[in-house]
């Protein structure tokens, strides 16, 4: 297995004067500014020659004080070796342009789009640069910029009139005063790309096809996005897809915040997970600090996160059965009941039901409660004994089997390169786990299997979850039993203004694979935070993965990918 | 009670014509009445066995903790509710598709018996239209609904409307089909077309006599009444509510309510045609021993009602193109046998 001193010299001997500035962190973290000319040529050696075969992300950031913008392309590999790549790409704040890595990695796609409509940096050579969070008429304000001021308030504004768009709909408009203008922070004009109903509409080839919806108002979705099909009969033709309908901004509202108060805002990124979202942010900004976590600490968070996986999987596993059964499902319900139980042992150490707010630079909140291990002991078997029973109704029942065999199958390549993670990868046999791949807290001494499935199906994948329960019980119990007395934070003061720095923590959250890129630049708040979630990841599979089947499966296959739209909105 | 009766059939005889009409009003005024009333309870029941299935409580609070009086709380509000009609709709069909709803239920009612009256030693049935085809007519008028589900979907100009139309007439197809073969089926052993005739012949009840034949009707009761594992039509993770989307107010109530109707309509029609009907030994106490076929009736419709939501708890929805696959290549055919295996055991016992 490479490590990443040996990925930099690989590179480096590859393309002398590729890599302008480089920092090997650690045996896994490799920090390089590439040349901008030079970086498709460099991923593709990464990619064919080094195994770098998971590109895991991108972020943009804004240095407004170096006059700049930066890409930093996070590149990973499915198991080959364990070495994080973070290329960073310059580009001047004027006209920012750099090179689209779409043709190299299929998922950079949403990734690029993202970091088009809120930084303004254009990328030479993607397919589709339209808007993917923010709403049309918003886009070109570059509102993740530094010096973005804010839109004006269409709502109060008296200077707001009503105009109607070339494509028929009535919008707030707000004209311009002179002085903005020539401050130069309004929207001028709007660039000029098709709307996604245009998009959608250019698709339709025959009277016999009709666009229908699935999302936002449906009872289909977790959460709001818009899913639209094209069918032909019960045939779906061509799936679209678009976000945004949750988008809070927590990443740029995160810059605004103290340290510790960010921490609350990844609560609200993923309700149903927000342990492992509270850990990752935690864990990124302890690796600036350099902040060694007691061990007691680290023990109770497994723990909690361990729970936090079971309630998860079980509300995922539980929604997901509505959809294929209806709500007058009896066992949706067996597991909604059984959640409440986990759900009160989290309550009972963190005081909060979902959003827990529970780990801390350095430690956690508090201590475990008084007989906490007892009410474990007697609610774990429970659960052990409750999953068992699920996995067994569900290999016995013929007509599960006859909707969920080889319903939205995905083969192990196809699924590296469209970046899943999580059940939705493990289900087609690929063994990646960040608890093993990237290992933080107290996991390396732990002992767990990886489960994985063998068709990648949606049967598969709620196997899968399923499984993983009574791994995450088996991870608990030897968490109780191991869990030594001692501080539960650290001794060290946690400065208010963290030294500036930058750091990628990753988790392995319920939904797949988390990372957080959190940088300082010394002050009392983050200067950048950029999520990589899970679910935005795998949201993106969605679109090809719904292409020809029934309406019936294409709920099921959305169902089966456990959605948190308003993770992947953030 | 002798001299009662003695008097009917004599005015009967003397006013053929005017006793049938007579009939007909008091008739047609009882079953709507007992058929509206039993689909509340059916809708009651089943919210309380669902939950129960479910470890829930159901409705709890209005009228007691049974939440008896919950189904008045729900049908005021849905009959007070605005009734909102499409701007696109095809009005005069969307105003019309509950109310073919409704008379294709009344139809069925008509010819069903709701079981009957032991008196003076013979089952007295109580048949409002008592015809010598009435099995075949119940079959038919069942199938009416289909036409109801269709308007409704078609004229809605809604797209989950249309889908669910479509779906629900795939399936009604596929599925009267077989029924009409078991029916006939039970028709030929018991030599009528009759249901009264059919109750009375049951010395075996038909579910043991033609096994196959008492599956297959069975599925395709649920598949004709649109329930879990076949409520494809009405599908609400997939498309909405289906057929029934744009409705509201008193014209959903109407749909709604026919679906428990049917459901009601059609456990009796299960227990008439393969569960020996109101047939059971007359319980030796006085006035129970009069009502006693209806209790047997009643218990044997509860107890199906009670499997239906079983079923509905426990199992998951096929997709159209399987329901549609499983009627035509499997339930057909065997219902065919079913029918040959009827003949030669009918003909047999004859």
């Amino acid at each position: 297995m490479i490590n990443a001193s040996e990925v930099l010299s690989s590179v480096q001997s590859a393309f002398p004067g590729a890599v302008l500035d480089s920092r090997v962190e650690s045996d896994r973290r490799l920090w390089a500014t590439i040349d901008s000319e030079k970086i498709l040529d460099v991923c593709k050696h990464l990619s064919t020659k080094l195994n770098f075969d998971h590109y895991s992300g991108a972020a943009g950031v804004d240095w407004i004080a170096r006059n700049e913008m930066e890409v930093v392309e996070i590149m990973a590999s499915h198991g080959a070796h364990q070495v994080v790549a973070m290329l960073k790409v310059k580009t001047p704040r004027e006209n920012p342009s750099v090179k689209s890595l779409t043709g190299l990695y299929w998922n950079a796609n949403w990734y690029e789009r993202e970091i088009w409509e809120m930084f303004g940096i254009n990328f030479e050579g993607h397919p589709e640069q339209y808007p993917l969070l923010l709403p049309d008429e918003l886009v070109g304000a570059w509102p993740w910029r530094k010096d973005f001021k804010g839109y004006p308030d269409l709502t109060t504004g008296e200077r707001a009139i009503q105009i109607t768009t070339p494509e028929g709909y009535t919008e707030l408009h707000v004209p311009p005063t002179p002085a903005e203008v020539e401050a130069g922070t309004v929207v001028k004009e709007r660039p000029k790309y098709p709307s996604f109903r245009e998009r959608e509409e250019k698709e339709i080839k025959s009277d016999a096809e009709m666009i229908m919806h699935l999302g936002p108002q449906h009872a289909m979705v977790p959460g709001p996005f818009l899913l639209d099909i094209l069918v032909e009969g019960e045939r779906v033709k061509k799936a679209f897809l678009d976000l945004g309908y949750i988008h809070k901004g927590i990443e740029k509202i995160m810059e605004n915040r103290s340290w510790l108060q960010g921490i609350t805002y990844t609560d609200r990124m993923c309700y149903v997970a927000s342990l492992s979202n509270n850990e990752c942010y935690c864990g990124a900004v302890e690796k600036i600090l350099g902040l060694e976590v007691p061990l007691r600490a680290q023990y109770i968070r497994v723990i909690l996160e361990e729970l936090s996986r079971i309630q998860s999987h079980l509300i995922g596993t539980g929604e997901f059965l509505t959809l294929i059964a209806g709500v007058g499902f009896a066992p949706w319900q067996y597991m909604i009941i059984d959640r409440e139980q986990i759900i009160s042992l989290i309550e009972s150490v963190t005081g909060a039901r979902l959003t827990h707010t529970f780990v801390r630079f350095g430690g956690v909140r508090n201590d475990l409660p008084e007989g906490f291990a007892d009410k474990c002991s007697k609610v774990l078997p429970y659960m052990k004994s409750r999953a068992k029973e699920f996995i067994e109704l569900f290999e016995q029942d013929p007509i599960y089997h006859l909707r969920m065999d080889n319903v939205g199958a995905i083969t192990q390549e196809t699924a590296k390169r469209m970046g899943v993670s999580g059940p939705p990868l493990r289900a087609t046999g690929v063994s990646y786990d960040i608890r093993k791949e990237d290992p933080i807290l107290v996991y390396p001494e732990l002992d767990f299997k990886v489960i994985t499935g063998t068709n990648g199906d949606s049967g598969d994948r709620i196997d899968v979850r399923l499984r993983e329960i009574l791994e995450s019980i088996h991870i608990i119990e030897q968490c109780l039993d191991r869990i030594p007395s001692g501080p539960i934070k650290t001794e060290t003061k946690v400065p208010k203004k963290v030294p500036a720095g930058e750091a990628y923590y990753r988790v392995e959250d319920p939904r797949g694979e988390m990372g957080m890129y959190v940088i300082s630049d010394g002050g009392d708040k983050p200067y950048r935070v950029k999520v990589r979630g899970p679910f935005y990841a795998t949201f993106q599979t969605l679109t090809p993965l719904l292409e020809g089947v029934y309406i019936a499966d294409a709920v099921a296959i959305a169902g089966s990918m456990d959605g948190c739209p308003s993770e992947a909105d953030r | 009670m002798d001299g009662i009766i003695e008097s009917i059939t004599q005015f009967q005889a003397q006013e053929p014509a005017v006793f049938a009409l007579i009939i007909g009003i008091v008739g047609a005024a009882i079953i709507s009445a007992v058929v509206n009333i039993g689909a509340m309870l059916v809708i009651w029941g089943e919210r309380k066995v669902l939950s129960d299935f479910c470890n829930r409580y159901g409705p709890n609070r209005v009228g007691g903790r049974w939440g008896i009086l919950q189904l008045g709380a729900d049908a005021i509000k849905l009959f007070t509710k605005e009734d909102i009609i499409p701007g696109d709709a095809d009005k005069g069909v969307y105003v019309w598709a509950p109310i073919v709803a409704s008379m294709a239920t009344m139809l069925v009612a008509a010819a069903i018996p709701f079981g009957a009256l032991h008196i003076g030693g013979k089952d007295i049935p109580l048949v409002v239209a008592n015809m010598d085809i009435s099995a075949l007519y119940v079959e038919a008028a069942l199938s009416l609904m289909a036409i109801a589900v269709f308007m409704a979907g078609y004229s809605s100009n809604n797209k989950y409307s249309i889908l669910g139309a479509f779906r629900g007439m795939a399936r009604m197809i596929a599925y009267e089909v077989p029924m009409g073969v078991c029916v006939i089926s039970v028709a030929i052993m018991a030599h009528s077309l009759n249901l009264v005739e059919i109750v009375q012949s049951q010395t075996i009840w038909y579910a043991f006599a033609q096994p196959l034949g008492f599956v297959i009707f069975v599925i395709a009761l649920i598949t004709d009444l649109g329930r879990i594992p076949f409520d494809q039509s009405e599908a609400e993770e997939e498309i909405i509510s289906g057929y029934n989307t744009e409705y509201s107010g008193i014209r959903f109530g109407l749909l709604y309510f026919q679906e428990y109707n049917n459901a009601l309509l059609g456990s009796i029609l299960l227990a008439i045609l393969f569960l020996g009907g109101w047939q059971g030994p007359i319980i030796p106490i006085p006035i129970l021993d009069i009502v006693s076929p209806l209790i047997w009736l009643l218990m044997k419709v509860v107890i199906i009602l009670w499997c239906m939501i079983w079923v509905r708890s426990s199992l998951f929805r096929l997709r159209i193109d399987q329901v549609t696959d499983l009627g035509w290549k499997w339930m057909l055919p065997l219902s065919i046998l079913n029918l040959g295996w009827a003949v030669i055991i009918g003909s047999y016992f004859a």
